[in-house]
């Protein structure tokens, strides 16, 4: 199995910026979303919907890197940025980076660090979900919403992490590929 | 004091069919100054690289240092025998102020920590950079950054010292001043100097014979050979002799009104009224850090400006961003920047699917890349070409594009001397066919005299037009 | 403190008032963190920012429970303040802590592999050229005649090629500025790690400690 080298750890965390970069040029659209729902009651819905593209850095440091614990070593540094730049949500950062990269990392150590496809990138997707999701019941208190009301969240951010982090991975993925930079 | 000797050297890059480096020898005399040339690609930094040993090396005999191989050397005296100076300057430091980064390169070498502060200093002082001690590496020019670069390979006490194009970003009067640098190290000090560069300008001096890198194979030039390539890099080759003051009859396209830029607090440009004019060529001039790149982008809406910018007569701000793109395009300092596919055909493709199609045919542009001796590269990855062959890509794929007005930032960058006259050739047959208007960039002069008609010179913080009233 | 103290500290707290619901423990911890920040002059407009921000998002979050939910008034008042705790104490740390002091200590104090410590440090320091790049490479698009949305996989397929791009040369910049992986190094500067520290470092704890205790129903 591979080794971190100094080189693989400048680029992780490289990726993990420009991630935080990017999630942060589209942080008035999120706010913009979380206002327009809140007077429905909707407003995490809007941290549904987005939430993918936050939790990218994991699959795709996962997929470039491809050394155990790439993926939660992405999203964490990623978490550290937001928190250095002054992102909103402060301390809890650290912990959720840690848990949503742990997320899709538990995608990459089922299949072994062998796989790299479309089974490993809806695992991962899958995993992201359930760790997440457990983690905001807490964090939170999604725990104290109606039933149904949950489960259209649970759907919707799988969908959202599915989509971010799964199709648009693998899209990602087959340029680098065809670019010679990374094996198939 | 080492001599490098490359015995028999062959390199082919993974994946690739062909050999950069075949069979090639060569000595790099102890205490001397070695200046290496070639076309662009011909493996000049891959070479470097691998005398440096960051290339993966199958025959690490091939290449010693005093009949050592460089594994031979224990890692921590590595980088006493050998350091490079790398051509873009920002991306070479890991701390944040310059001097940390020593204090950094000390500590790996295990310099006891209360020596490290008097090295730092005399290295600092040797190259004459006192005063930038305590500055942060990300906001000094790309001129700076290299004398800062050179002082910690002066700290660390190197004895052989590679340098890949490390002027190619460098205005004339530093590159002197730095070159001066070198070669004190090479006399004062006993260094071994290995230097690649196309601009051969400011040479001659210092060195009686020039190493050719062509074929895979390096060849020593004879004194008289030497000599006939320098004679193209003489100081009034550099001239530009009919450039002229702008007169009434010329249209304005671009207008800065009270324009001025800043960097954080610093003031690169003081509010000024500027004028540039369509359907022409201009020549921007000054030197590193002053503020040229930041124009254009200020021009293309990519940085924060002063006071106002119109395009033929609108403010650029109410321009449709998309629109505007369309009419005003930048060919950046940096090729890769350009390019937002994955092989050269693909490249040309887009640029030809949106761009200027009737001028630009099929059949043109392969004369095009005939001409810049790119043929026959359509399906290679773009990555994976040589800085100067990028740079000529890059330059293609905008004049495709063929926008109202093109604006280059230092498009000459890195080519070799063949190379600059093709592109020269180009840009004047295009400019005059389409009409275009030109906004150009260069450090570098040499060539540029039968394109440009205007020519801005950034000094003190203003922007003038130089040349003679008609 | 220690740096590396203070971020173990942080992150502990974090996790514990994550799961407890003690809103007099997240009240007091608000006090202190604003009190901290003030004594280290923090910039109103940064207050201010730190205060607005998280405001708005509590303020969804409780309405929506409120609207969706069966929460009771406590647990509302609970999620409100932590939200608050989480900001509060990530402003105080961001405000102490350099990066390099903290790179610096990790290395020294909690072993972290020098490898580690530099390679995120140098990573970190290329911020500004990250921020621009996203920028360049979006306008570079433009003036090709393509958009680049946060779906568009070139976006991140360039943004990764920079990224590989700008690794590669600091890697060899590093290895050429004499750094050797898992090789001894000297420290020009120590990172002191004193008994006052821990004693910080364990009182504090302690006290949160107590005040969930107490303040448990
Ligand atoms: N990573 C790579 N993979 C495959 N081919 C490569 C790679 N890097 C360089 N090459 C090829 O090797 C050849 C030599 O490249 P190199 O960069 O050493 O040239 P150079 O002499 O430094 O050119 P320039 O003057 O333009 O910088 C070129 O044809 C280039 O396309
Ligand atoms: N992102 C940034 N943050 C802080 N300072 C910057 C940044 N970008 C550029 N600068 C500073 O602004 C000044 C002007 O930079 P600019 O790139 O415009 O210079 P230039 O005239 O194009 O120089 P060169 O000839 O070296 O390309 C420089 O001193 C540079 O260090
Ligand atoms: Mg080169
Ligand atoms: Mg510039």
């Amino acid at each position: 199995m591979k080794r971190w080298h100094i080189r693989d750890i400048i680029l992780v965390t490289i990726i993990a910026f420009f991630m935080g970069v990017i999630f942060w040029a589209i942080g008035p659209v999120y706010t913009i979303l979380q206002a327009a729902l809140a007077p429905v009651g909707l407003s995490p819905l809007a941290n549904e919907l987005v939430i993918g593209i936050w939790v990218m850095a994991g699959p795709l440091a996962g997929f470039v890197i491809r050394i155990p614990g790439s993926a939660t070593l992405g999203e964490l540094l990623g978490a550290v940025v937001e928190m250095f730049l002054g992102g909103m949500w402060g301390a809890s950062t650290l912990i959720s980076g840690v848990l949503q990269g742990f997320g899709s990392e538990l995608g990459f150590i089922f299949t072994g660090y062998k796989r790299y496809g479309w089974f490993t990138l809806a695992l991962s997707a899958l995993t992201t979900t359930v760790v997440t999701f457990t983690w905001d019941l807490f964090r939170n208190g999604y725990a104290a919403y109606h039933l149904p009301l949950l489960l259209l969240l649970v759907c919707v951010r799988f969908v959202s992490v599915f989509l971010f982090g799964g199709v648009l991975t693998k899209l990602i993925n087959n340029l680098l590929v065809r670019a010679h930079v990374l094996k198939n | 004091m080492a001599t490098v000797t490359v015995h028999a050297l062959t390199y082919t890059y993974p994946k690739q069919a062909r050999p950069v480096l075949d069979r090639l020898s060569g000595t790099f005399p102890a205490g001397k100054f070695s200046l290496l040339t070639g076309v662009s690609g011909g493996g000049k930094s891959t070479l470097l690289k691998l005398i440096a040993g960051l290339l993966p090396n199958d025959e690490p005999a091939s290449i010693t240092f005093d009949d050592q191989p460089l594994s031979a050397i224990a890692p921590g005296q590595r980088a006493s025998t050998v350091a490079m100076l790398f051509q873009e300057p920002s991306t070479q430091f890991t701390m944040d102020t310059v001097e940390n980064e020593l204090r950094f390169a000390l500590e790996n070498q295990q310099v006891p920590a209360t020596e490290i502060p008097r090295r730092s200093d005399a290295a600092l002082a040797f190259v004459g950079i006192t005063p930038l001690k305590h500055r942060k590496l990300m906001q000094l020019s790309g001129g700076e950054q290299q004398k800062v670069a050179l002082a910690i390979i002066v700290a660390m006490d190197s004895d052989v010292i590679l340098l890949d194009e490390p002027f190619a970003s460098i205005d004339p009067p530093t590159r002197l001043v730095l070159l001066e640098k070198l070669v004190a190290l090479c006399t004062k000090r006993g260094k071994t100097i290995i230097l690649a560069d196309h601009d051969l300008s400011g040479y001659q001096q210092w060195v009686d014979h020039l190493a050719v890198l062509a074929d895979g194979q390096l060849h020593l030039l004879s004194t008289a050979e030497t000599q006939t390539r320098f004679a193209a890099f003489t100081p009034q080759r550099l001239q530009l002799t009919h450039v002229q003051l702008p007169n009434d009859q010329l249209t304005v396209c671009l207008r800065g009104t009270q324009l001025g830029l800043t960097h954080g607090d610093r003031q690169l440009l003081t509010p000024q009224n500027l004028k540039f004019y369509a359907h022409r060529t201009t020549l921007i001039t000054g030197p590193n850090g002053s503020g040229k790149s930041t124009l254009f982008k200020a021009l293309v809406r990519l940085g924060r400006y002063q006071g106002h910018i119109a395009y033929r007569d609108t403010d650029i701000k109410k321009i449709h961003k998309r629109h505007y793109a369309r009419q005003v395009g930048l060919m950046f300092q940096a090729a890769s920047a350009q390019f937002l596919n994955v092989t050269v055909a693909e490249e040309l493709a887009l640029s030809q699917k949106y761009g200027n199609s009737t001028y630009f045919t099929s059949t043109r542009i392969q004369q095009l890349l005939q001409q810049l001796n790119l043929a026959g590269r359509d399906d290679r990855v773009l990555y994976s070409l040589s800085s100067g062959q990028q740079k000529k890509l890059q330059l293609l794929c905008m004049l495709i594009m063929a926008p109202a007005v093109l604006l280059l930032d230092e498009p000459l960058k890195g080519l070799d001397y063949a190379s600059i006259q093709a592109v020269m050739h180009i840009l004047t047959t295009v400019q005059r066919d389409l009409n275009l208007t030109l906004i150009l960039i260069s450090h570098q002069l040499s060539g540029l005299n039968d394109l440009v008609d205007l020519h801005l010179q950034l000094a003190d913080h203003q922007l003038t037009y130089q040349g003679v009233r008609t | 403190m220690n740096p590396s103290l203070k971020l173990a500290l942080l992150v502990l707290i974090a996790l514990e008032v994550s799961f407890a619901q003690v809103w007099s423990v997240n009240v007091a911890l608000i006090v202190v963190s604003l009190g901290l920040m003030l004594i280290n002059h923090i910039p109103w407009r940064r207050l201010l920012w730190l205060t607005l921000v998280p405001l708005f998002f509590a303020g969804t979050l409780v309405w929506s429970l409120m609207l969706r939910g069966n929460a009771s008034p406590h647990f509302l008042i609970v999620l409100f303040t932590r939200m608050f705790v989480y900001v509060y104490m990530g402003g105080w740390f961001t405000l102490t802590t350099k990066p390099l002091w903290l790179t610096r200590s990790l290395e020294q104090n909690a072993k972290l592999p020098s490898k580690f410590a530099y390679g995120f440090l140098a990573a970190f320091n290329l911020m500004p050229k990250i921020q621009a790049e996203v920028a360049t490479v979006r306008a570079a698009a433009l003036m090709r005649g393509e958009v680049l949305h946060v779906w568009s996989p070139r976006l991140y397929f360039k943004v990764i090629l920079a990224a590989m791009n700008w690794s590669d040369q600091l890697a060899a910049a590093m290895t050429s500025h004499g750094f050797v992986e898992d090789a001894p190094r000297t420290h020009a500067l120590t990172v002191p790690l004193v008994a006052r520290d821990w004693w910080l470092f364990g009182i504090s704890l302690l006290l949160v400690q107590v005040g969930l205790f107490v303040g448990l129903p």
